[in-house]
């Protein structure tokens, strides 16, 4: 309803608004809107008990370090993501190797981030010649300590939770774990749910 | 058993009355008020007219004092501490009309027999015999009350309102 | 001087105020759990999950953060009123219980005793409730006043000027109860609206709805619930008079809000809605006054029983569908700006029941 239109609904005062104000038709309409939610399903993802947001593959986490299919690094030390990176955030040190670890014979000896300056941007996805840094799907990133925000190569290498195979935008199953290390949702990429926006 | 508790009950009421006066700040007094109006409702519990107590609660402490809080809090509390007792410039008037009052007040009390006030004879007031009171026995009295109350309304209402327009 | 039948007799005085008061003090934990379960439902949230299965323990979770809270007095305040008046608050709201009668009297099984399920039945238990409710603004106003911050004077002052005019309106939709009903005390109330729901004074058309109306709106401004929440507006005041507030203190506010709030559903059940009378009449007539059985047999016990119970459910049913609609109402409506509320107090409620009263009066000759 346009606003014109409800300013001249509020005009009117025929037997029409005199029966509506007598029996309170607005407001037992507007109570009759709140009991219908009431009664409807709620939309919340009960994320840290057991649900989990898994996002979409564009969306921007934490950087991963990835390997082609014979396990040989993608990244060849190029430097490209740390000269893009807006905030000076990547530092990247090549050396030589050529044992078969990466896929040419310039490997990374040093592959740091730090994520309090990251601002996921992608611009060093977007530089990556060899798709070897991807911008992953983790975004449980909350600790106690400063250093859990620089995150090194061994780090950044290792299986991500959730696979580049999986495509994400649905809402998972998941578990609370309250360990040593810390607290940790643990996602079950198998128990797939409805998304919050088609629950009510 | 009854006389202990009116002993309580008129003692409380005897000191908060004089808290009132005594007390500095106007927002202390205002709570001895209340104070002292409701032991003189419990008084009027105990002389077996509950209606009267309850009005006493409902009209005085419930309303009347809340007004009274009303325009106490928006006072400048400081400053009414620090006020003197009595407003120096007719401070001769006061000294004056006291010792009238309280000769009135003695001439009244002394003068008067006690007999047969107290509890009323057979139990408690009900409500509907003092309806019926006020409404054929009383009747003029009540309706030139509620007359007197209605211009004093109205007097107010016209001397709040400044301008007509 | 002190026989046996007296010393029992006050024993049963005592168990009575014990129950009613200790009830009193623990409906509060549920009521806040509900209040927080509603709100979440209706903004198609969960509310509180995650202290016990569905959040039921949350309220003990709050109680004890407000226990460890610090308790802060502050510097400037006028610090024996400051606390003093969250009991000024409490004391009243409570003392109102005394009149109110949850059921009839009822037979004991095995015992041939009979008690009666309210602390006492005054002739004046209607003046009593609105002389003793109105005292509760007390602890707003001083609390307000004594916290010596503009936001709680505020508050004190609105609450102030709510209650005076919603007293008045209050006052005549009881009113109109006692000419519906004949009666100032609270069981004669109810016994008069006894043999189905076509008797209670709610359905006594056209008058009963309006007298309904006006008391509920005014019922929502005394007890300074949304949408007549002015005393506490954050929008404008922060928190209102309890802003200074911390603790346990604190605490004492928010559980005299929520006994104000079952105090009036109370009422409006025993004033409209026939207090324990059930809506029809049962095959069994299994209400308090009808099921008098003798003394003597299992069955006649069990139905004694049965008729001591049933009308408690009855009424605990109509309160609870009250404290639901008072809760379903703030998640509902948006807060009155304070000219309205004022507007509706004195030129709608008030004239209104004016009107009521005469065509109540003419109804009744």
């Amino acid at each position: 309803m346009s606003a014109g239109k409800y300013m001249e609904k509020k005009r009117e005062c025929g037997i029409r608004d005199i029966f509506r104000r007598t029996f309170f038709i607005d407001f037992i309409k507007g109570l009759m809107v709140t009991l219908r939610y009431n009664l409807s399903k709620s939309v919340t993802v009960r994320y840290p008990d057991t649900e989990k947001w898994v996002p979409f593959p564009r969306y921007r986490g934490v950087h991963t370090l990835n390997r082609d299919e014979k396990g040989r690094e993608l990244c060849v030390a190029c430097e490209l993501c740390a000269r893009a990176c807006p905030t000076k955030c990547i530092t990247v040190v090549p050396m030589e190797d050529d044992t078969g670890r990466g896929i040419a014979d310039r490997v990374a000896k040093v592959w740091k981030v730090d994520l309090v300056r990251c601002l996921f941007c992608g611009y060093c996805e977007d530089a990556c010649p060899t798709f070897a840094l991807r911008l992953g799907k983790d975004y449980e990133r909350a600790c106690t300590d400063v250093s859990c925000a620089l995150l090194d190569r061994e780090e950044l290498l290792g299986p991500a939770e959730v696979p580049w195979s999986f495509d994400g935008g649905v809402v998972v199953g998941a578990r609370f774990e309250r360990g040593k290390g810390g607290i940790k949702v643990a996602a079950d990429l198998s128990d797939e749910k409805s998304p919050w926006f088609e629950r009510q | 058993m009854e006389r202990l508790f009116f002993l309580i009950f008129a003692s409380v009421a005897v000191v908060s009355a004089l808290c009132v006066v005594l007390f500095r700040n106007p927002v202390r007094s205002a709570l001895a008020l209340m104070l002292c109006l409701l032991q003189v409702a419990c008084v009027f519990v105990l002389l077996r007219s509950p209606f009267l107590a309850v009005v006493q609660v409902f009209v005085y402490v419930g309303a009347v004092m809340v007004l009274f809080l009303f325009v106490v809090m928006i006072l400048d509390i400081r400053q009414a501490e620090l006020e003197a007792f009595f407003p120096p410039r007719n401070r001769w008037l006061m000294y004056a009309i006291i010792p009238v009052i309280t000769f009135e007040f003695l001439l009244v009390i002394l003068g008067t027999s006690f007999e047969g006030f107290g509890p009323g004879a057979g139990g408690e007031t009900k409500v509907e015999v003092i309806g019926r009171a006020l409404f054929t026995e009383y009747l003029l009295p009540f309706e030139v009350v509620s007359v007197l109350l209605l211009v004093a309304m109205v007097g107010a209402i016209v001397m709040a309102k400044k301008r007509w327009d | 001087m002190l026989d046996s039948a007296l010393i029992l007799e006050l024993a049963i005085m005592f168990i009575k105020v014990f129950v009613v008061g200790s009830v009193l003090f623990a409906l509060p934990i549920p009521l806040t759990w509900l209040e927080r379960k509603v709100a979440g439902h209706i903004q198609v949230r969960l509310g509180p999950f995650r202290v016990g299965p569905h959040g039921v323990l949350q309220p003990l979770a709050d109680m004890i953060k407000m226990l460890l809270k610090e308790d802060i007095v502050p510097e400037k305040a006028d610090k024996w009123l400051f606390r003093l008046a969250p009991i000024m608050t409490l004391v009243p709201t409570f003392t109102v219980f005394v009149a109110i009668p949850f059921g009839d009297k009822v037979r004991i099984p095995f015992t041939g005793r009979e008690v009666a399920l309210y602390i006492s039945d005054m002739n004046v238990a209607v003046l009593y409730i609105l002389a003793i409710s109105g005292l509760g603004i007390y602890g707003i106003i001083f609390g307000g006043w004594a916290s010596n911050s503009k936001y709680a004077l505020l508050g004190g002052l609105r609450s102030a000027a709510q209650m005076i005019s919603y007293e008045v309106a209050m006052s005549f939709a009881v009113i109109g109860v006692v000419m519906l009903s004949n009666s100032l005390s609270l069981v004669e109330i109810v016994k008069s609206q006894s043999g189905g729901f076509l008797h209670w004074n709610f359905f006594y058309l056209p008058v009963g709805p309006l007298w309904f109306i006006i008391f509920i709106i005014a019922g929502f401004a005394e007890t300074n619930r949304i949408p007549f929440d002015m005393p506490e507006d954050e929008g404008s005041l922060g928190a209102g008079y309890h802003v200074e507030y911390s603790g346990m203190r604190f605490a004492y506010y928010m559980l005299a809000e929520y006994v104000a709030m079952v105090t009036v559903s109370v009422l409006a059940v025993i004033f409209f809605f026939g207090g324990w009378n059930p809506p029809f009449n049962l095959p069994f007539h299994l209400t308090g006054e009808t099921a008098m059985f003798v003394n003597g047999g299992w069955n006649a016990e069990f139905l004694n029983l049965l008729a001591a119970v049933i009308p408690l459910f009855w009424f605990a049913g109509k309160v609870a569908v009250f404290i639901y609609s008072f809760m379903w109402i703030r998640f509902t409506l948006p807060r009155y700006r304070y000219d309205q509320l004022m507007r509706i107090g004195w030129r709608v409620l008030i004239p209104l029941s004016m009107v009521n009263i005469l065509v109540t009066g003419f109804m009744r000759i």
